[in-house]
């Protein structure tokens, strides 16, 4: 082999040339790796330049109403001295749209998701699933004027009318459907967030629902179980942390939704016990008053706007809690 | 038949029955917004919608053309700011940051922001920028924006890479090719049709937000391209002319509906289209 | 085959008492020693998960690529210690190449594909670049299937035609060895006696470790074999040896198919 000596000092040669080449890449690599790594601490910038900001807007509401603020009902942004501003009707009517939106879209939605996964024929699955997933990405504006031009009307014309006929005189239920019937009102407002977070609960269950070993199905019908007993004995048990996880996902959705609820829900801060009668959220009082205001009153605003970004952190951080337990689920 | 399977064949029947109409149910609605939708913007649409600025009130004439102008530069400049720092963040996610403690907060907190309030993100900006800037412009508008782009982009940037075989890494870097080139001309080339979805998706997302530029772009009634005035946008303008008892600025508002949903639709369709054809190569 | 009578060959590769542990717990490697021969073809063989793909990837850390991983002892490239923190892992990847189990074309043309990584390391006119692209693709025996096809992408490539792509590129790239992690368990028979072939030529200019499963494929194309169990070397020898007299029981139970 005297080939060898001169293959090697020819190696050499070679081998320091690509130490060369290489080098000149080091710099462009370090400086890659290191704006990647800004660019993922900027995720966590904006969750803390968030908390930062709202709480220092939030500062002077803060320490003029204190804990007060939670209780007040009355909003009186020009009273003399000063100005009176309690949250409590916001967020009474943030809480009573999302549960009343909830109670309608989830079941709904599960529905949905059990006859995409169960009951529809293949062909007709993607189609379906693509009408629904389009519903989510109408922006929230346009069903906040369907809701105000549309529905609103037809609300107050037929439907609450009967509702409060059948129920009038019924002790509490009487209550909770009483007064004239309007347009812009709470059930209105909830139904419309119902419609929005519809899309959300049913795409999410049915990717949950997919989770769902075939085998375990398969076991379930071979022993000769019907459609519904497979659904409620084998797929609601297995992924109940996922539907629940996927739940709290539309809650806290149907929490800071804005536009939608802006047009129909009809800006009065004054707790009604009757869900057709108007009300406001927290964050439709923001939308409709935050460009206008000043000093105490924009910082009260800002402090509405901290509690609900409070509420649905922990919200969507349980929802997504529950959702990554079911991911280790199905990983072991 | 045994009268004990009857019933449980019975009851999984209105079961299922439940489901199918919870199905029409939910279709209903979209059928009847989009429904109402079209018969009141196809109503008063007229091509001055896309050459004539939108008119002051009692007018008979006048467009869109300075809001749609005004929604196109704060969507591509929410979209220039908020997918480079996007798709970095989700390729620190996972190329380098991809067995680290720091990558399953950051994908945590990136879930929250994910379906945070955009109102919120409006009252941040506004503290950000509006308030030190001294006034509302389209710059705090875009950045608004470019604030709800980027956790749609970390997030589709991050679940396309982990897509990518983790062979195909190996096999570049068995080249001896410095990492940063290994993601650059091999992880992003793969996942790259995954990548243009996300970026789709965030751009679908932004171009229909309206609660956000409501207090940072505001809006303008004229014609204005400078980034530090307020800026006319589709959203706002659909927003302030809709409730107007003037019937022209009314069915501009209908008309403007119209041209965001199909906008929003389109991308939606288009976003969906790729990853269905990239998934079945 | 090379007439090792003649000469001892030179040592390229020598692996000194090496551990190699993935996290914590007992170790993958247990003190492994031997050394390979400048252009011979090594064959680690040995049932699955006995540690032979895992000792491929300590030759050219590849496991540094993933945390908790790490070899102790020595492995020594040229005499110089390729597991020391001061190594350049892409210089050291250049110097020794891998092709792996499955076909791992990049997602670009096939041209693209080799000169991509030539022009990784040298600056060189498009009139070169194509020179080198050819000879690389020459040397893979795959100039002809694709020499009208160059600007399409290399995924629409065989099986075959992909693996002897990625030898081709991983030749391009002038490597001093070569590693082959089961370069055919993916490949159809006849793909496999392509690239057994191609091994055979590339073996005149390269030192040569392969990680088979299939034995006859071992006896084929190597002089040396180790075969290895449970993370241990259980024997090395000349493959001639190691196939008609092996030394020990466990290698005989092996190659006999008594176990594995």
């Amino acid at each position: 082999m005297t080939s060898h000596s001169i293959s090697d000092s020819a190696d050499m040669a070679a081998s320091r040339s690509r130490a060369d080449a290489l080098a000149s890449f080091k710099t462009g690599d370090t400086i890659f790796q290191w704006m990647t790594y800004l660019a993922a601490a900027c995720v966590l910038l904006v969750l803390g330049g968030i908390i930062v900001s709202l709480f220092f807007g939030a500062w002077p509401a803060i320490s003029t109403f204190g804990l007060d603020f939670l209780t007040t009902q009355r909003w009186a942004p020009n009273a003399r001295p000063q100005a009176v501003l309690g949250g409590l009707g916001p967020i009474y009517g943030t809480l009573v749209t999302s549960v009343i939106a909830l109670i309608i879209a989830a079941p709904v939605g599960l529905g949905i998701a059990v006859f995409l996964t169960e009951l529809c024929p293949q062909w007709l699955r993607r189609p379906i699933g693509v009408a629904v997933e389009l519903l989510a990405g109408i922006p929230s504006i346009i069903y906040g004027i369907w809701g105000f031009f549309v529905l609103g009307p037809w609300l107050a014309d037929t439907i609450e009318p009967a509702i409060a006929n059948a129920f009038e005189g019924v002790p509490i239920l009487g209550a909770l459907f009483d007064g004239p019937a309007s347009n812009l009102s709470i059930f209105n407002a909830s139904l419309v967030l119902a419609i929005m977070i519809l899309p959300f609960v049913t795409a999410i269950a049915r990717d949950v629902f997919s989770t769902v070993p075939p085998v375990l199905k398969e076991a379930a019908y071979g022993l000769g179980c019907t459609r519904w007993e497979v659904v409620r004995h084998v797929v609601l048990p297995f992924t109940r942390v996922g539907v629940i996880g996927g739940i709290m996902l539309a809650l806290g959705r149907a929490l800071g939704e804005t536009m939608a609820v802006t047009f129909v829900i009809g800006n009065s801060f004054r707790i009604s016990g009757s869900i057709f009668a108007p009300g406001t959220t927290i964050s439709a009082a923001i939308a409709s008053e935050f460009a206008e205001s000043r000093d105490l009153h924009q910082s009260a605003l800002i402090l509405l706007g901290l509690l609900l970004f409070v509420l649905t952190f922990f919200v969507l951080a349980a929802a997504r809690l529950m959702l990554m337990r079911l991911e280790r689920k199905q990983g072991a | 038949m045994n009268p004990l399977y009857a019933r449980r064949r019975r009851k999984s029947a209105i079961a299922m029955m439940l489901c199918v109409g919870a199905t029409v149910f939910g279709l209903t609605w979209l059928v009847l917004i989009l429904a109402t939708l079209f018969w009141n913007g196809l109503a008063g649409f007229t091509l001055d919608v896309f050459t004539q600025m939108t008119p002051p009130p009692n007018a008979q004439d006048g467009g869109l053309l300075n809001a749609i102008v005004g929604s196109l530069i704060l969507t591509g400049l929410g979209i220039a700011v908020g997918a480079p720092i996007g798709v970095l963040a989700g390729t620190f996610m996972a190329e380098y940051g991809r067995y680290s403690k720091l990558t399953s907060i950051i994908r945590f907190i990136n879930d929250i922001l994910l379906s945070a309030p955009s109102i919120i993100i409006g009252l941040f900006v506004y503290g950000a920028v509006v308030v030190p800037m001294g006034g509302f412009s389209g710059l705090a508008g875009a950045i608004a924006l470019a604030v709800i782009a980027l956790p749609v982009v970390v997030r589709t940037t991050e679940d396309m890479l982990l897509l990518v075989p983790i062979q195909l890494r190996e096999a570049a870097a068995a080249l001896g090719m410095p990492r940063s080139y290994v993601i650059k001309r091999v992880t992003w080339q793969a996942a790259r049709t995954g990548l243009v979805t996300g970026l789709l998706l965030a751009v679908a997302r932004i171009s229909g937000e309206t609660a956000p530029l409501l207090f940072t772009a505001l809006s303008n009634q004229f014609w204005s391209v400078d980034l530090l005035k307020t800026m006319a946008n589709l959203p706002v303008t659909i927003n302030n002319f809709i409730n107007n008892p003037d019937p022209n600025w009314k069915r501009l508002a209908w008309s403007g509906a119209l041209i965001i949903t199909m906008a929003v639709l389109a991308l939606n369709i288009l976003a969906r289209s790729l990853s269905a054809r990239s998934q079945s190569k | 085959m090379n007439d090792l009578s003649i000469t001892e060959p030179a040592t390229k590769i020598a692996v000194r008492n090496l551990h190699f542990y993935y996290g914590g717990g007992k170790p993958a490697l247990k003190n492994i020693n031997l050394s390979l021969g400048a252009n011979q073809v090594t064959a680690f063989i040995g049932p699955s998960g006995c540690g032979k793909s895992t000792l491929l990837r300590v030759l050219n850390r590849m496991y540094d690529l993933y945390p908790n991983q790490r070899a102790e002892g020595e492995v020594l490239l040229d005499g110089e210690n390729i597991l020391s923190p001061k190594q350049d892992l892409n210089l050291l990847r250049a110097r020794i190449g891998m092709v792996f189990q499955k076909p791992t074309p990049f997602p670009m043309t096939i041209y693209e594909n080799i000169a991509f990584c030539i022009r990784l390391y040298e600056k060189l006119p498009k009139s070169e670049l194509d020179g080198r692209v050819e000879k690389a693709l020459r040397s893979a025996a795959l100039w002809d299937e694709v020499k009208d096809k160059l600007n399409v992408s290399g995924l629409s490539l065989s099986g075959g035609q992909q693996q002897r792509l990625c030898i081709a590129r991983t030749v391009a790239i002038k490597p001093e060895v070569i590693l082959f992690d089961e370069p055919c368990s993916a490949l159809d028979p006849i793909s496999t006696a392509k690239i057994e072939e191609l091994i055979d030529e590339l073996s005149e200019s390269y030192t040569i470790a392969i990680v088979t499963h299939n034995m006859q494929q071992a006896a084929r194309v190597s002089d040396m074999t180790a075969f290895m169990y449970l993370g241990e070397l259980i024997e090395f020898n000349e493959t001639t040896k190691m196939f008609t007299s092996p030394a020990q029981q466990r290698t005989q139970d092996y190659i006999t198919g008594r176990f594995g």
